[in-house]
């Protein structure tokens, strides 16, 4: 063999060296490309499964959907309620509004529990800090959560931060997992066999349930024979709410916040003396202003054979107007929370929400047969 | 090459699989249920003959005076489904478990002095309390049917299987009940067949007296 054939065949052989070299290179290549684009199907199935089984709140059990609803808004309030139904199905932003402009919005959910109120304050002073903070005091009561129902229904609504995370943490029992909240697809896999037409209309997006916050029924069913409370071993609240209330009023009075607290009228659950005198002397020990509507009957004007729809548990609209007129005067009154029915941008706003709230009033009167 | 596509669609494909599963199986989990009325409540299985009116040591006890007690001997008439493992409460001759259908219960119990409906909130369903004189009843819904969740002592004219009124001293109380237990709050419980029968006192002396359910708990 000639010296040129021994070059050529030695750049043949150097060229299949590097054709092999790059054809492995690129079967690598493809072979990474196809492990991600599965990986990127896999999580894609799961994802869209995890949108369309976990519950949407949209017919029947809308107080779920409630915690979520205040990130689509303008975070402006002056004044936020948190706690449980005693505020989201007693008082009305929308009166608050009309009758004396203050904007404000109801973080509530149902049984919430004071260290989930902590918490969703957190969350709130993330976006914006108010110049009051309303809360209730009936969820003093309980020192650990009495179910995983409630618990989800004021958890899931939340975006992600460290509040949630703390706030989960705070309120899980032993038989929940944390993970269980990071991939709701976990706790919810068994909805499948139950998924409605709702689950697919409302997998990316939900209709709003609540006037900021609050829940409309307008329906009545008067106030009868509403038990006493039962005896209790023990009337003293447990260590883990007074913590949080604690940490509530040292939050607010750090951001220069007003905290105050209420107890709305709700007959039942009964609400103890003995709780009532620790509220009043913890009150009063940090100059803290207390309402007790159940002790306001007459300056609210609550009548609880007409202004209740479930026996006393909670207002109906009638009721929640007259307690948002009587709040209202305290709030713009003696508190100073400003008239902003002057703010264009605000004003429009408002406009459209009290439109929605007139029609859903409206909607209801037909739905139960009422005359307004 | 090609075995290395075989191995990565293979994985794939396992994952789906597994995925889907888990899904649908519920990774042997419970079936647990978020939306809809009481959940996560089964309704205990009352098919054990009954109890009523005695101790852990078998010893009758009835005090018939206070029409509210009815010892073996006396054959309690039992409603809601046969009789519990639990203490059982007794009321004009009709036998009150934990965790009973209250359907047969309310019945047989006649017209209520007054009776008052609780929504939990958020849920469907109600809590239902039946004031009857001397006692109330208390339901919770599961299913299609009311479950009794609580008996409540109300004043000295009825009394537990064992003979204890509201108003009696702690000595007769641990004579009667010497399995109870006194908790942290001070509260004295006996607990027997998925139930608590729960005494307070105040200066050694009954106060309060309430049979409950642990399904709720």
């Amino acid at each position: 063999m000639s010296e040129n054939e021994r070059n050529a065949e030695s750049a043949a052989e150097k060229a299949r060296r590097e054709d092999s070299t790059e054809s492995v290179e690129n079967k690598k290549y493809r072979a990474w490309l196809r492990g991600i684009v599965s990986a990127l199907i896999v999580f894609t199935s799961l994802y869209l499964l995890q949108r369309l089984l976990v519950p949407k709140y949209v017919d029947d059990v809308v107080e779920g959907a409630f915690i979520a609803e205040y990130y689509g808004e303008e975070k402006d309030f002056d004044v936020i309620f948190i706690g449980d139904c005693e505020v989201y199905e007693n008082f009305s932003p929308a009166v608050l509004w009309e009758q004396y402009g203050i904007n404000s919005y109801i973080r509530g959910s149902a049984q919430q529990y004071i260290w989930q109120s902590y918490y969703l304050l957190e969350d709130t002073l993330r976006y914006e800090t108010p110049e009051v903070v309303v809360f209730n005091v009936l969820s003093l009561q309980y020192d650990k959560a009495q179910r995983e129902a409630y618990n989800r229904m004021t958890l899931e609504g939340m975006e992600w931060s460290p509040a949630k995370v703390k706030s989960i943490l705070a309120s899980m029992s032993e038989e929940e997992h944390f993970l269980d909240y990071v991939f709701p697809i976990l706790r919810y896999h068994t909805r499948w066999s139950g998924l409605s037409g709702t689950d697919l209309e409302y997998m990316f997006g939900t209709k709003p349930v609540s006037h900021n916050g609050y829940y409309m029924r307008v329906d009545v069913k008067a106030a009868r024979d509403v038990p006493k409370g039962r005896i209790l071993a023990d009337y003293g609240f447990g260590e883990k709410p007074l913590e949080y209330l604690d940490r509530m009023r040292e939050l607010c009075a750090k951001k220069g916040i007003e905290l105050v607290l209420i107890k709305a009228p709700s007959l039942y659950p009964y609400w103890y003396p003995e709780w009532e005198e620790q509220v009043e002397a913890y009150a009063s020990a940090h100059e803290l202003r207390y309402v007790n509507f159940l002790e306001l009957q007459e300056e609210t004007g609550i009548d609880y054979s007409t202004d209740t729809y479930d026996g006393g548990l909670h207002m109906n609209l009638s009721g929640a107007e007259k307690l948002s007129v009587y709040f209202g005067r305290i709030l713009s009154g003696e508190m100073g929370v400003p008239d902003r029915r002057g703010e264009t941008e605000l004003s429009l706003s408002w406009e459209e929400k009290l439109a929605a709230y007139e029609a859903e009033k409206q909607e209801q009167y037909r739905y139960y047969g009422m005359k307004q | 090459m090609k075995k290395v596509h075989k191995k990565i669609s293979k994985k794939c494909a396992a994952a789906l699989l597994a995925a889907a599963m888990l899904l649908v199986t519920g990774c042997g989990q419970a079936e647990k249920t978020i939306e809809g009325s009481v959940e996560n409540i089964q309704p205990v299985d009352i098919t054990s003959e009954t109890e009523s009116g005695q101790t852990e040591n078998g010893d009758s006890k009835p005090d018939t005076d206070r029409g509210g007690a009815a010892g073996p001997d006396q054959g309690p008439e039992t409603a809601g489904g046969a009789a519990s493992d639990g203490y059982l409460f007794t009321a004009d001759g009709v036998s009150i478990a934990m965790d009973a259908d209250a359907a047969p219960i309310l019945e047989r119990l006649g017209e209520p002095v007054s009776y008052f409906e609780a929504a939990s909130c958020a849920f469907e369903g109600l809590d239902k309390m039946y004031t009857y004189q001397g006692f109330e009843v208390d339901t919770y819904p599961a299913g299609e049917k009311d479950y009794i969740s609580t008996v409540v002592l109300k004043d000295d004219s009825v009394a537990t299987g064992e003979g204890i009124a509201i108003g009696d001293s702690l000595e007769k109380l641990q004579q009667a009940y010497p399995e109870g237990k006194l908790q942290e709050n001070g509260m004295i419980v006996c607990e027997k067949g998925g139930m608590k029968l729960c005494f307070i006192l105040e200066n050694d002396e009954v106060k309060s007296i309430e049979y409950r359910s642990m399904a709720l708990e």
